[in-house]
């Protein structure tokens, strides 16, 4: 959380808070790990934005559960994974299926139900 | 379930007819039309959710798909509402404006053609921010992106509605640069030197020859953009500057007045944006943190967010990109400007290509934290945005903001407002933040809306950018010699689109018989 509130603070220009505060990091995505395949290559592709580090869902599921990051949970059922995908939870609009095919979120939902990851950690 | 999804003129049988009919243009796997892809497209900040639900969508992968299905919608009339990932939050998301339109989600059209001597990219509407950042992080190239605050959505989408970013790269429209389209009646034209077959400075040169064509397909419905050339800023030398923060809501007077001077010379080539208390405190908190009483926050909570962030009442940050040498020559420029103007502090950055990044918009890094702000409120957030284009002057600006935060008050609203500098002119950014959940508040929007909208009437400001539900209000505004733009558009739109099958209302352009033009006859 630290994180994100001085990420926050640069982008307002509110600085004398944050003056001795660690950076942001550096978004996650495939090129960071350039071995991943099958249902993390494209939770990276499809999700990282908003589900590593600095995302805004890790931000907001942070205000109410921990593990924040998503790949770090032990307790995300596959079926659980997809219906949250679909439908939208929270401030989460859904991912149609236009944009994310059946098979894909699959692999997805598979890739994170059998977290946690260690390379999330 | 009720049939209210259905467009113009169709009944259930037909709508039937047309989703088989793009089955067999498509395959079946590109096809969209059970009850969950209804709601799937649906806008997620949406006022009212059922203003704007589709009867379906299709997921073409290439051009020649795409004029597969633009065969069916004009043989059927459906109307067809592209969007590149459809990503646009509080503009109206992945929704088309015309309820029963059929979404044409070009989500799967990524590919990516870099020059990496010229910093031009060739890219497909499917191409995020994200993605974008990772071929050039993956590919080790030497060029920096301009983001926006929501960076998940389209790099040419966000350039096609006039969205901007952080760097000298920032008014993304700008640095479009010749455009493949799929006209509505199926034919595929390419702009500036890409109508000059074989030529190789099609990402060169913006214009060709002859009358420009690429901002007429921006914020339209004239065509589908497949393809679009983009300019990329060369990875710079180093970042220099300084976020400086002012105590009084009259501070932003001379700001704007000393920092205006600054940006048209082009000393600042970036476009800073001056933003209040409550930009970095709804990012980071929510509202129940600080107070449970109802209406705008007082003066007693202000004092205390700005307290506990350690922000002035506006703050700004100015960004210096390129050579050293000329950047600290301009660093003092700068900084010498805003001590004459009473910051409350200042505080410097300085990095030099080599040096650990910051991962911010500045750097051109692909974000997305900044939504949080849709958590505000609590419960099922969402967000609009009022923002007309004010001139770049201090009293014009104070006396806008006057008037705007006096009608957030009035509608019990917390203010979060922005002021962000282009070359000649100021957007003025006021988020409606609100939480879906409360009906007593999203009852007051739509009125508080149209009062802005009145409110910078009477000004003679407009809106640069809208959501699908102001399109028509906003279009009206621009009322000049009789609406004389909106005529013409209306005739190009005709032209075009004879059939009236993409987009309608996008803008406030409606075909014949459609919409307000539904007593010509279609």
């Amino acid at each position: 959380m630290r994180k994100l509130l001085i990420a926050a603070l640069l982008l307002a220009g509110g600085a004398a808070a944050i003056a001795q505060a660690p950076p942001p990091p550096k978004p996650t995505t495939l090129a960071s790990r350039p071995g991943a395949s099958g249902g993390e290559a494209l939770y990276l592709e499809h999700c990282a934005s908003c589900h590593t580090a600095n995302g805004m869902g890790t931000g907001l599921l942070a205000r109410r559960i921990q593990p924040a990051l998503l790949e770090a949970r032990d307790n995300l059922p596959a079926q659980y994974v997809i219906v949250a995908v679909r439908q939208g939870i929270g401030n989460m609009p859904a991912i149609p299926r236009g944009e994310l095919s059946d098979a894909d979120l699959e692999a997805i939902a598979e890739y994170l139900a059998a977290g946690p990851h260690e390379a999330a950690q | 379930m009720a049939v209210d999804f259905l467009p113009p003129g169709f009944d259930a049988a037909k709508l039937a007819q047309a989703q088989r009919a793009f089955e067999s243009a498509l395959g079946a796997d590109r096809v969209f039309f059970e009850p969950l892809d209804r709601t799937g497209y649906e806008d997620k900040f949406a006022i009212d959710d059922a203003a704007h639900v589709p009867s379906g969508a299709i997921a073409p992968t290439s051009v020649e798909e795409v004029q597969a299905a633009l065969r069916v919608a004009n043989q059927y009339r459906i109307p067809v509402w592209p969007i590149s990932r459809g990503k646009n939050l509080g503009y109206g998301g992945s929704a088309p404006l015309l309820a029963g339109s059929v979404v044409m989600d070009l989500s799967r059209m990524k590919k990516i053609e870099f020059d990496e001597e010229f910093g031009t990219v060739l890219l497909e509407p499917g191409v995020g921010f994200y993605d974008l950042y990772d071929f050039i992080q993956a590919n080790n190239l030497p060029y920096w992106l301009s983001t926006p605050g929501n960076s998940w959505g389209s790099v040419i989408g966000n350039a096609l509605d006039r969205g901007v970013g952080y760097t000298p790269y920032g008014e993304n429209t700008k640095n479009l640069c010749g455009l493949e389209v799929v006209l509505p009646t199926g034919e595929v034209v390419r702009t500036g030197m890409g109508a000059f077959s074989g030529a190789p400075t099609w990402g060169a040169y913006p214009f060709g020859f002859g009358p420009g064509w690429d901002q007429l397909f921006v914020q339209s419905n004239f065509g589908i953009v497949t393809k679009a050339n983009m300019w990329l800023m060369p990875e710079p030398e180093s970042l220099m500057g300084m976020d400086v923060e002012f105590d009084r809501p009259e501070d932003l007077k001379p700001l704007v007045d000393v920092i205006g001077p600054l940006r048209r010379e082009r000393v600042l080539q970036q476009s800073p944006s001056i933003g209040n208390w409550l930009r970095a405190a709804a990012v980071a908190t929510r509202r129940d943190e600080w107070t449970d009483k109802p209406g705008a926050l007082d003066d007693s909570v202000i004092d205390a967010i700005r307290k506990r962030f350690g922000l002035g009442w506006w703050g700004v940050s100015l960004r210096l990109y390129g050579r050293e040498e000329v950047n600290k020559a301009a660093y003092a420029i700068l900084e010498k400007a805003m001590n004459a103007i009473d910051p409350l502090l200042i505080r410097s950055t300085m990095w030099r290509k080599g040096e650990p990044m910051e991962y911010s918009g500045w750097t051109g890094t692909p974000i997305t934290f900044p939504m949080q702000n849709v958590n505000w409120y609590g419960g099922r957030g969402g967000h609009i945005g009022f923002s007309p284009i004010i001139p770049q002057n201090g009293s014009a600006a104070l006396a806008q903001f006057q008037r705007t935060y006096a009608r957030y008050k009035e509608y019990g609203m917390d203010y979060q407002g922005s002021f962000a500098f282009g070359e000649r002119h100021l957007v003025n950014v006021n988020a409606m933040l609100f939480n879906k959940d409360d009906p007593a508040m999203m009852a007051r929007i739509d009125p508080f809306f149209r009062q802005l909208v009145a409110d910078a009437k009477a000004q003679g400001y407009g809106e640069y950018r809208t959501h699908l539900d102001y399109m028509d209000l906003v279009a009206q505004t621009y009322d000049w010699n009789g609406g004389a733009l909106g005529k013409l558009n209306a005739r190009v739109k005709d032209a075009l689109d004879p059939n009236g099958i993409l987009a309608p209302g996008k803008s406030g352009i409606w075909p014949k018989g459609q919409g307000p033009r539904a007593g010509e006859r279609g």
